[in-house]
């Protein structure tokens, strides 16, 4: 059942038709510089996509020329997309709209004034100071992002618990991996994966599922491509997805199941590897325990009475669309059968009502044929941020965590991080705060009165936005945000505080694979914009006297007089390593920016010493041999040793989860389902990307795609103006006519800014209840044909002054 | 009289050729309103260069999504043929090793990219 090169030219031949209507759009962005001019390179990583390529940033006479990748680093081996290729164009003053000044208002439906950085923090302070003492400590809140640095969001964090004792402490990495977190430590006992990407070059069955990587993750699409194609008899690769996208072009079997059937699909796989009896006995045996709740272990055949309800006939049934009892067990067959088989996924996973839930299934299939640990093998949850990981997951940036994987509930954790600190026990209140749904919730009811909203724009990347719009724009809540850009989020702000960019700050970015690397200021910002550290300091300071808090002082005292371009990031970094890592599974002790400079692509943690830091830190972890840590914790002569936090038992869980479908299934009023998802040339809300002339005119607008069949149902030719409604609110797009998304369902892109095309507006905001994590990828809606096809405009804010 | 009608459709045959080739040569793309500007290359040249689209499609640039805009740039930075500075951001690590007085598609052909030609 290989791949003929015939069906690689055939397959989804359609992906790349489109329709099109647009109008002008004067780029102001004239940089046309080439690698070759450069006079000096600088080493970083890539800030488009969680795969953290490294890459050098040519620089001629102080200004961002051009990128190109560093081929001998184990991330990318040199490759780029096209978004890391050309970000340049948005540093210093390639781009005429980069934020330069502070900005402010009082009310918000006043014009914004430039003001001093001096009168922008003390109104910070002054507002924030305000909110703690007329509402106390939890009227404050920090929503930061996966695409702040590791010390910046370390340093909010510290801040916000330790000074403004709240752990109101959020990001947007909730909105995309938080059920990933929750899959791996409930399945594993700790989060992140075991493996690494290295595995794609080791593996003979690949099983995606739930992501779309040759867009979303597009240099590690091309490694899993080349392994295919260099391998196209004995190299199997599995697409299970509700749509065809180009991630599917390299597939062997396309498993195509009706939106939110994916864990019936998952729970039939493992009934054919236990009735087949492929599954690794000795594994299970040494390594796995069965569960229906935490303290609820069961047996191996209480799972195998579940599974029953899991025949590949009732899922086939289930789940519809091209799902046959065959397609299932042959999945099933080649994933068991393999001798490495990696799965992949991401959003469509991740963004369910049961997210966690759908983790832990794949888990599942990996630990009952013991496809773990092993060269080729691994579980490996894809992330969509350069920093969700290493920033956020291992920071501290979740209002339920503190750094160094820490639970915020665990009195001995928190106080351990109180004690580091140098602040007084007790400090950090024992109850998580908001997480992101409740924290905007909290904004609408007006209980959060100051928020800083740090390099994200939740006014367009909330599900069902309009809802959270309402309270941002409160005029009883004041609000800061931090950017490089106007958002949709900046209109909604009293205060705009310019920062630096990537490459005009200094810090480490955490990818995907445990991997953090280090990146250099290599050009200067524009204006007046600063590095987010110096901001949160200078800010801390004058907050300390508002709320007359040594405390407050206290958590930045170890960072006062350091320059902020390098000496300040770097005392940040050494804090966070040296003492809030240590003796933690993420221990990054010997990644000292001093050894992660030397080496080509950073270091993966665990990495307690220098001397494994610069061997490149551990590939697989768990293993003897390996992984100092499995060493440490060794209990027998195992050769793996899973000794996670959250597993007393030091096992591996296989849970008995069951099928449930979405929180919002199509009905008679809203017979379709609704997607979202990403364009390999925009990355998120467009802000950067809608600024690079080459990536707006790729993909200019959103567009819904539609199932043929559903399109002749509704008279909907290629390029008519469609509108997509639901019970919270409508969109009129562009149609794309496909055999993309299965017949009932429609997808659409969520990157643009313009509000008649912005999906977030339609979507819904139900969430997994164990992750909280929204269901971003399914809810109900209608569709019909407006009009035909109709000149748009590509839109995005502007800062009006 | 008679040569002259077989030789005038001959003549302007060739100045056509030459105004295409003229047209192919020169690094600027045919002229396009603001608007077809925001068409993605590949929607014209499915049908405007057919073989070059198909190409493209079946060769690991197409795979991989690396498309047009990646190797000839954009309307403002366009080369009907890439200078070898646009293949730098992903195989820089090759220039170094490539032979001397040839160009990348020397030995990878153009649009197929075939290891060796």
């Amino acid at each position: 059942m290989g791949l003929s090169r015939r069906e690689f030219l055939k397959r989804t031949a359609a992906l790349t038709a489109a329709s099109y209507v647009g109008i002008n759009l004067p780029f102001k962005n004239e940089n046309t510089s080439q690698a070759s001019d450069a006079d000096s390179w600088h080493k970083g990583t890539c800030r488009l996509c969680g795969a953290g390529c490294r890459l050098e940033l040519g620089v001629k006479n102080g200004k961002a020329v051009a990128l190109r990748g560093i081929s001998d680093s184990r991330t990318n081996y040199g490759y780029l997309c096209m978004k890391g290729m050309l970000f340049y164009k948005l540093m210093g003053y390639n781009n005429p709209d980069r934020l330069k000044k502070p900005l402010y208002r009082k009310s918000k439906k006043e014009p914004f004034k430039e003001i001093s950085w001096d009168e922008a923090l003390n109104i910070a302070a002054k507002e924030f100071a305000k909110a703690v003492k007329n509402h106390g400590n939890n009227s404050v809140a920090y929503y930061g992002s996966g695409q702040a640095l590791t010390e910046e969001t370390y340093l909010f964090q510290k801040i916000f618990r330790g000074g403004l004792r709240t752990n109101n402490v959020e990001g947007n990495p909730r909105l995309c991996m938080a059920s990933a977190v929750g899959g791996y430590l409930t399945s594993f006992g700790a989060d992140e994966p075991i493996g690494s990407y290295t595995n794609f070059e080791r593996a003979s069955c690949f099983f995606i599922i739930g992501s779309n990587m040759a867009e979303a993750h597009p240099v590690l699409f091309r490694r899993v491509m080349r392994r295919k194609l260099d391998n196209r008899e004995t190299v199997k690769v599995i697409n299970a997805d509700p749509r065809v996208s180009p991630t599917s072009r390299i597939a062997d079997l396309h498993l195509q199941f009706k939106p939110g059937t994916d864990l019936a699909l998952l729970n039939a796989m493992a009934h054919v590897i236990v009735k087949e009896k492929l599954y690794d006995e000795t594994f299970l045996k040494n390594y796995a325990t069965f569960r229906m709740g935490k303290k609820k272990e069961v047996s191996f055949e209480k799972y195998k009475e579940f599974l029953k309800d899991y025949t590949p006939e009732k899922a086939a049934d289930i789940c519809g669309g091209n799902i046959t009892p065959e397609k299932i067990r042959t999945a099933a067959l080649w994933f068991a059968k393999s001798e490495g088989t990696v799965s992949i996924w991401t959003m469509g996973i991740n963004q369910r009502k049961r997210g966690v839930w759908a983790n832990n299934l794949i888990h599942n299939l990996h630990i009952l044929t013991g496809q773990l640990c092993r060269p080729g093998a691994d579980s490996f949850s894809l992330t969509g941020q350069p920093n969700a990981c290493g920033g956020v997951r291992e920071g501290g940036g979740l209002c339920h965590i503190l750094p160094g994987h820490r639970l915020v509930k665990k009195d001995k954790l928190r106080h351990q991080v109180e004690k580091l600190w140098g602040i007084p026990q007790g400090r950090i209140p024992p109850k998580p705060g908001y997480h992101t749904i409740a924290m905007f919730e909290a904004v609408n009811l007006g209980k959060i009165k100051a928020i800083w909203i740090n390099c994200t724009s939740p006014a367009q990347s909330l599900p069902n936005c309009d809802k959270y719009r309402k309270g941002m724009s409160r005029e009883d809540v004041f609000m800061v945000v931090t950017d490089i850009f106007p958002t949709k989020t900046t209109e909604l702000a009293n205060l705009v505080l310019p920062t630096a960019f990537h490459f005009e700050k200094t810090g480490v970015y955490g990818c995907t694979e445990r991997r953090s690397q280090l990146t250099v200021k290599a050009v200067d910002a524009p204006g007046e914009a600063k590095p987010d550290v110096w901001i949160v300091r200078e800010w801390a300071l004058k907050l300390s006297k508002e709320l007359n808090d040594p405390v407050i002082k206290k958590c930045v005292e170890p960072f006062l007089g350091k320059e902020p371009d390098y000496e300040l990031p770097k005392a940040i970094w050494d804090e966070y390593t040296q003492k809030l890592t240590k003796g933690r599974d993420n221990d990054l002790r010997g990644a000292t920016y001093e050894v992660l400079k030397k080496l080509p692509d950073g270091v993966q943690w665990p990495a307690p010493t220098k001397e494994w830091a610069l061997k490149g830190g551990t590939d697989i972890k768990f293993v003897r041999g390996l992984d100092p840590l499995a060493d440490k914790h060794a209990k027998d002569q195992k050769p793996y040793q899973f000794y996670g936090p959250a597993h007393p038992d030091k096992k591996l869980w296989i849970w008995l989860r069951p099928q449930r479908g979405p929180e919002e299934m199509p009905d008679s009023d809203y017979p379709f389902y609704l997607s979202t998802g990403r364009v390999i040339d925009h990355w998120h809300t467009s802000s950067m990307t809608g600024r690079i002339p080459e990536l707006m005119r790729a993909n200019p607008y959103a567009y819904v795609e539609i199932n043929p069949k559903d399109a002749k149902k509704l008279g909907i030719k290629p390029g008519d103006m469609v509108e997509v409604a639901s019970r919270r609110g409508k969109n009129i797009l562009p149609a794309k006519v496909y055999v993309g998304p299965c017949e009932g369902m429609v997808f659409v892109y969520w990157h643009d800014q313009k509000e008649s095309r912005m999906i977030n507006r339609v979507t819904k905001d139900a969430f997994d209840p164990g992750s909280k994590e929204p269901e971003f990828k399914i809810c109900a809606c209608k569709i019909r044909k407006v009009s035909g096809p109709k000149p748009l405009k590509p839109f995005l804010v502007e800062m009006k002054t | 009289m008679k040569r002259f009608k077989v030789l005038l459709p001959s003549l302007i045959l060739i100045l056509c050729f030459c105004a295409m080739g003229s047209v192919v040569w020169a690094d600027e793309h045919p002229e396009l309103s603001d608007q077809e500007k925001l068409t993605a290359c590949a929607t014209c040249h499915i049908k405007a260069t057919p073989d070059v689209y198909k190409e493209w499609f079946g060769s690991v640039h197409g795979i991989a999504n690396v498309k047009c805009y990646q190797c000839h740039g954009t309307y403002e930075d366009f080369h009907v043929t890439p200078r070898e500075t646009n293949c730098a951001p992903c195989h820089s690590g090759q220039f170094g090793k490539k032979p001397k007085g040839k160009t990348c598609w020397d030995c990878h052909p153009a649009h197929h990219f075939f290891i060796h030609k």
